[in-house]
């Protein structure tokens, strides 16, 4: 039981961090001041990019102490992300917020509505980004069950030189560029084992990879109404593709792969074309290795259709559980990680852009420009980039990857379904069994059409994804 | 007089009594902790799976309905399940054999004296105290289909042609092998040991007897170390084979069932669709499908162990 002299200590302790809360800055939620409000704690992935932890934790940390708040920063590896939030969400107990990277649609019942803390970053930033927007809010339940404060785009890397002996020194434009370049590269190349390095695999690269091949020859898994359409000649003719391209460029290895093996690959000069962030390329750097002159970067490839896509490599989503006791604390600290963007995008190397481009706006301009602004800052870092790149324009293409960057769920909204589908590969899987011959490309589109009709058939009976009327 | 006698003798009569129930007191206060253990980590969990088999539950919902025997049936017609399934009977039957043979021969070679018994001895060991996730790693870069020092170490002694590669992980085949290698790897040392342990339980007057009897090797081996060695070996598979069909360690770690879900087995798959795809439902019916094979496996292999015990 306190004396009088301790609950006096403590009631002016708590009064005092209120109103250093409120003088640190306003603020939209009203937070409460139970014992569980003082303390935060935040589930964070370990960046591919190391530098950006290290801005990440004291940053969090700062403004903890700047509100009263004791943060906690635990980091798992992106593969433990959705398995630590499933114990979490079983044992209804752990951290207050949790870092998705990729989707949290199938955590929705278990988050609360962060339509309040959107709503806050609209009026300070203006719009999101619109595929931050449709991998973080459930148009079917009306939620909005993450807030993403970034997101990375996912260019084409290649070898420069390689791509310059085969007469094409600006590297591939269309998807059947790699197919007519592959038997040219190994040709010149006898020593490279796999000439073009579009990973098949189980893993997170290989996933985005394969769907960007499905949407580039027109085909998708839902339709923007979320209705499965993955049964289509559209789905046919990617696989063909995937066929033509495997035997002509690519070996067994790229059904192998983990998240690290394009990056190897492509660093240890046995690959001349891979789809992935900077990381690599940021890790080629650091590390002076010899691929580095020959490190360039194209954005996504042209399919047969016209169409040019690619999905995020990195969406971060950020939810706040139901069970959390601070969630207005948490809500806070969302808002002020958002108001970090530019701290954020450059602690990263460039490796995350902002969701709300209108955070990274020069101060003081009007909110009618501030997306203009933030757009202009970027396109300032990766003209120019500040690590060092030669020349200092290698990364400029980023700068306009909006127009080619899609989310997971395209041309509909990232939901449960589209994750499930995501994380136990029916895709990947897909591609793979017609591309080796495992299966014919029919056969496989019918095998990954029925699963994905399955898995969607779920999500709908418990009322969290639309569509189903025009089902193939 | 009387009274002290009486008192006495009821004492005596009392006494082994009072002893015996004190055992059984202090047995059961004993026992408690290991079945408490098991209730709580073993039962509990298994009756939950057994549960959410017959439910629609998902990761991210506490809320679910009962759907019966769907997911079964929905699993049972999945052909990634088949192929996990018979993935499961070959990784179990193939490190078992391996193990079991090879753990002959090392824990034979170990009954010997020899120079440097005790590194060998170290060394041996060695797999069963590292830690797998650790040691998958490095079988990982052994198996790596770009970096392979298997394929290396085969192209420089010429054994691989120019454009000649081993996709280790990549390789439907291959990838079983990748797996099974590791596998018998690890589990080699607890064999090994638990042979040595019923080798060297036999009685040497046994065998000493037998070749006054002018027994050769082959009968030795059949009609005495064998028979003898039956209980532990029993033992020792019973463990091997129950170890083998529920790990997903190595396959997760190496493959991830891939290439194509084609090297899963069903305690992978079980992971893969229920803890990352977030079919709780299904992934426990993946889980539990082979539990009442298990059971009446371990029953069997028990009764055989009880029957063929030496007296």
């Amino acid at each position: 039981m306190d004396t009088r002299r301790q609950f006096i200590l403590k009631s002016g302790k708590l009064v005092a961090a209120g109103v250093a809360a409120a003088a640190a800055g306003p603020t939209v939620f009203t937070r409460g001041a139970g014992a569980a409000d003082r303390t935060l704690k935040i589930l964070q992935w370990s960046h591919f990019v190391p530098s950006y932890d290290k801005w990440f934790d004291p940053f969090a940390k700062d403004w903890g102490a700047k509100h009263g708040i004791e943060v906690t920063v635990d980091h798992v590896g992106f593969a433990d992300v959705v398995p630590r939030a499933t114990a979490e969400v079983a044992a209804q107990s752990g951290h207050d917020i949790h870092m998705f990277i990729g989707l949290a649609s199938a955590f929705e019942e278990h988050v609360i509505d962060l339509k309040d803390v959107v709503g806050t970053l609209d009026k300070k930033y203006g719009k999101q980004v619109d595929l931050a927007y449709r991998s973080t809010y459930n148009p079917i339940t009306k939620k909005q069950y993450a807030v993403s404060d970034m997101w990375v785009p996912d260019p084409g890397n290649y070898h420069k030189r390689i791509w310059t002996e085969i007469g094409q020194p600006n590297g591939p434009v269309t998807y059947e560029d790699l197919v007519k370049a592959a038997p040219e590269i190994k040709k010149k190349n006898p020593q490279m084992q796999i000439p073009i390095g579009v990973g098949l695999s189980q893993d997170i690269d290989s996933n985005m990879a394969v769907r960007n091949m499905l949407w580039c020859h027109g085909g998708s898994i839902q339709d923007k109404d979320s209705n499965v359409v993955l049964n289509s000649p559209e789905t046919l003719a990617a696989l063909d593709y995937a066929k033509r391209l495997y035997s002509v460029g690519m070996t067994q290895a790229v059904l192998s792969w983990n998240a690290a093996s394009n990056n190897q690959a492509f660093n240890a000069q046995e690959t001349s074309y891979i789809l992935n962030s900077i990381s690599a390329y940021r890790t080629a750097q650091d590390n002076n290795l010899p691929v580095l002159e020959n490190y360039f970067f194209v954005p996504a490839l042209k399919g047969p259709t016209g169409i040019m896509l690619a999905s995020e490599h990195v969406m971060s989503g950020y939810v706040v559980w139901k069970f959390s006791k601070s969630q207005d604390t948490a809500k806070e600290f969302l808002v002020a990680l958002i108001d970090a963007s530019r701290d954020s995008m450059l602690a990263s190397k460039l490796y995350n852009f902002p969701s709300f481009y209108g955070a990274a706006a020069d101060p003081g301009t009007p909110m009618s420009k501030k997306f203009e602004s933030g757009a202009a800052w970027i396109s300032k870092q990766c003209n120019n980039d500040p690590f060092g790149s030669k020349p200092a324009d290698k990364l400029a293409l980023l700068a306009k990857s909006i127009p080619w960057s899609t989310n997971l769920g395209y041309p509909g909204y990232a939901n449960p379904a589209e994750g499930e589908i995501f994380d136990t590969y029916v895709i990947t899987d897909m591609f793979a069994k017609a591309a080796t011959g495992a299966l014919s490309p029919k056969d496989a589109m019918t095998e990954a059409s029925n699963r994905t009709k399955e898995i969607f058939t779920k999500w709908r009976k418990k009322g969290m994804v639309a569509g189903g009327s025009k089902d193939r | 007089m009387d009274t002290v006698e009486t008192a006495v003798t009821t004492a005596s009569r009392k006494a082994p009594d009072t002893l015996s129930r004190r055992d059984r007191r202090l047995g059961k206060l004993l026992l408690a902790p290991a079945l408490a253990y098991i209730f709580l980590l073993v039962a509990l969990p298994f009756l939950l799976a057994l549960f959410l088999s017959l439910t629609n539950s998902s990761a991210g919902s506490l809320e679910f309905s009962f759907v019966g025997l769907q997911n079964f049936k929905n699993v049972a017609a999945s052909p990634v399940f088949l192929r996990a399934l018979r993935n499961t009977f070959i990784f179990t039957l193939v490190s078992q054999v391996l193990v079991i043979f090879l753990g002959n021969i090392l824990a034979r070679a170990l009954l010997k004296q020899f120079r440097g018994k005790l590194l060998v001895r170290f060394l041996v060991l060695m797999p069963w105290a590292a830690p797998i996730s650790l040691a998958t790693l490095g079988w990982l870069w052994i198996f790596d289909s770009t970096f392979s020092v298997i394929n290396w170490g085969l192209k420089v002694v010429g054994w691989l042609g120019p454009g000649q590669w081993y996709y280790w992980l990549g390789d439907p085949t291959l990838g079983m092998v990748a797996i099974i290698t590791v596998h018998v790897w690890r589990l080699l040392p607890f064999s090994t040991v638990i042979l040595l342990a019923g080798l060297t339980s036999i009685p040497s007057e046994v065998h000493e007897a037998a070749d006054l009897d002018g027994a050769g090797p082959f009968a030795k081996a059949f009609q005495i170390t064998l028979p003898m060695m039956l209980p532990i070996l029993t033992v020792a598979l019973l463990f091997g084979v129950v170890f083998t069909f529920t790990d997903m360690n190595v396959v997760y770690l190496l493959t991830r069932g891939g290439p194509y879900n084609s090297t899963h087995v069903l305690a992978s798959l079980a992971y893969q669709e229920g803890v990352l795809g977030g079919d709780v439902g299904r992934g426990a019916a993946v889980a539990i499908f082979l539990v009442p094979l298990l059971v009446v496996m371990a029953v069997f292999m028990l009764r055989v162990s009880r029957r063929s015990e030496v007296t």
